[in-house]
């Protein structure tokens, strides 16, 4: 990990995390049960989103309350991950979770304000930002001063505009509670990201918006603990930049952009689950 | 007109703690009471429009009601996916305030003309939108908003247009005959009043909430009439016309509804002020006169806008 602070105090989980394997687990079979897309960006984001609700007070969550820790997660197409990762910590149940994508269920192929625990519905990209910022502005006016605000955002997503528009704002306003995590997966829709509109080196755009860059690796949940950590008692803007995988742990899927959308058949879906029988992620 | 909606602001933050202003850099003389008054509860976040309603809807998450004020265009236009996706679909009762409505911004061209916004926001779900005719209206405008606990749009008009007794959703002025009806919101409603000093038989409905129409309060106005003439600063094909054609159609009554509107187009001829496109579309208490009394061959003319 590189950071631009340095003594990081130890990280401070308040729980036993969930196994990263397990999360895959449940996205395949979630993807697999309906046929849904998005692999490849679900299994990037999982040690991400372990490390921040690990980070969070899940209960506050559950509760609904005013003070809680909030989860943006701005790639709203992650939605296989974010609930299979909020199943695993409790906030979405094995009955739900069972009607991913499908008739009559409330959990969409992108993320919905409607699943209790779902700060806010993403899947046109750019949004999820301004609205962290403004919960973030609005949880430092009315005094609840320890509340996280995460917002998870791809790679490929952060060419949109309206991100920058929202980092500009939360540099100005030095929103210290404020933690964007940057799913570096390197590809975006159809290619890579190099190829499209590099963006490297892109820990030095953040650092020229005025935010300390903590970049890590992306499939290192204790790395991402950490940074988390170090942020929370940091006094001004920062940003996690965690260099991941996209398809991460199914080994016909990573690196490759056709698994943005592609679902998985029987055979595919048997390979997969065998490669991560050994639990060696 | 804005003036008294930032009175009625500030004096309803005093006793509302909930309620967060934003504003996109806009409202010289007008804002600075209310950062001085409320600092926390006060935002400019600069000229970003996008991140300005996400930011909204974020405060709302926080358990605010975010005021965000603007001009109409870049409010709208800009940020039409954000209302979308950020505010209508939470049902985040974010009250937009647009302002320039119409022809306001005259002589500063068609990036600048708001004839095609609140037809936009009307094709999104739950979000109320109010046009006030007058400063009697639009003192009391935002109390109505805030009551209703909804997502709401206003669009403001320059000026300040003083009608009597018109702090009402709906304003009633009928006729001395069976002359047709005038409906009309925001700063065409002076004009339709206008015309009716000039023709007394005319009789003038005042929408100063424009959507959703309530048919049902309005079919015994229509029901009056064999014609009814929808006068606004709007596409007509997105506007009042529009909505209105729809609601007497399924209501039954019978009343041709026509409209005189803006035609569909941007106007690239500068005009030095408002009423030079009124004047241009037919749309000053004069043009409203020559509608009112054409004959139906005319009325066709002016209704597809071939002038």
């Amino acid at each position: 990990m590189t950071a631009d602070t340095a003594s990081p105090p130890a990280p401070a989980f308040r729980r036993e995390l969930p196994d990263p394997t397990s999360v895959r687990r449940t996205v395949l079979e979630m993807l697999y049960r309906s046929r849904a897309s998005h692999l490849g960006s679900s299994m990037s984001l999982i040690e991400i989103l372990i490390a921040i609700y690990g980070a969070c007070d899940v209960d506050a969550i559950r509760a609904r309350q005013p003070g809680r820790d909030r989860v943006f997660v701005s790639k709203g197409h992650g939605a296989a991950a974010t609930y299979a990762t909020m199943y695993h910590f409790g906030l979405i149940s094995g009955d739900d979770i069972a009607t991913y994508h499908l008739d009559g269920s409330l959990l969409a192929g992108h993320v919905s304000h409607v699943v209790p625990g779902v700060e806010h519905s993403t899947g046109a990209l750019g949004h999820g930002l301004p609205v962290a910022v403004g919960t973030a502005i609005g949880l430092a006016s009315a005094h609840f001063d320890d509340a996280l605000v995460f917002c998870v955002l791809g790679d490929g997503e952060i060419q949109e505009g309206s991100v920058w528009e929202a980092l500009l704002l939360a540099s100005h306003h030095r929103l210290r509670r404020l933690i964007p995590v940057v799913d570096n997966n390197h590809i975006s829709s159809i290619t890579q990201t190099s190829k499209v509109i590099d963006m490297a080196p892109l820990g030095d755009r953040f650092r020229g918006f005025g935010f300390a860059v903590h970049e890590v690796d992306g499939h290192d949940v204790a790395a991402i603990g950490e940074a988390i950590e170090i942020i929370r008692h940091q006094d001004g803007p920062s940003v996690i930049i965690a260099d991941t995988i996209k398809g991460k742990g199914v080994p016909f899927a990573e690196g490759q952009p056709v698994w943005h959308y592609r679902s998985l058949d029987d055979k595919s879906f048997t390979a997969a689950m065998e490669a991560l029988s050994g639990g060696s992620l | 007109m804005r003036g008294r909606i930032f009175e009625a602001l500030q004096a309803r933050m005093a006793d509302d703690p909930s309620i967060f202003f934003v504003t996109g850099d806009m409202g010289i003389n007008l804002v600075e009471p209310i950062e001085e008054c409320y600092p926390e509860r006060y935002l400019n976040v600069g000229i970003a429009e996008q991140n300005m309603i996400g930011v909204a809807a974020g405060l709302c998450n926080a358990g605010f009601r975010p005021v965000v004020y603007t001009i109409g265009n870049f409010l709208v236009h800009r940020c039409f996916e954000q209302i979308r996706d950020d505010i209508a679909l939470h049902g985040y009762p974010v009250l937009l305030i647009g302002t320039s409505a119409g022809y306001d911004n005259a002589p500063l061209g068609p990036t600048h003309h708001v004839i095609d916004d609140w037809g936009a926001i009307r094709n999104l779900p739950g979000i109320d939108v109010y046009a006030p005719a007058s400063v009697e209206f639009a003192a009391s405008v935002l109390d109505r908003v805030l009551s209703a606990n909804r997502p709401a749009y206003i669009r403001v008009a320059k000026g300040s247009a003083t009608i009597p007794g018109s702090d009402d959703l709906v304003v009633d002025r009928p006729g001395s005959g069976s002359g047709p009806l005038l409906v009309s919101y925001g700063a065409l409603a002076g004009e339709c009043l206008k015309a009716q000093e000039l023709m007394p038989e005319l009789s003038v409905l005042i929408l100063n909430k424009i959507h959703p129409v309530d048919m049902a309060a309005l079919a015994p106005r229509f029901g009056a009439h064999d014609r009814a003439i929808v006068v606004e600063d709007h596409f007509g094909h997105s506007g009042l016309y529009s909505s209105l054609c729809q609601a007497v159609m399924e209501s039954g009554v019978d009343c041709r509804i026509e409209s005189a509107a803006p035609p569909l187009g941007f106007d690239l001829v500068v005009g030095a002020s408002a009423a030079t496109y009124l004047l241009r579309g037919g749309l000053d208490a004069a043009g409203i006169l020559r509608r009112a009394t054409a004959e139906s061959s005319v009325r066709e003319e002016a209704r597809h806008g071939y002038r």
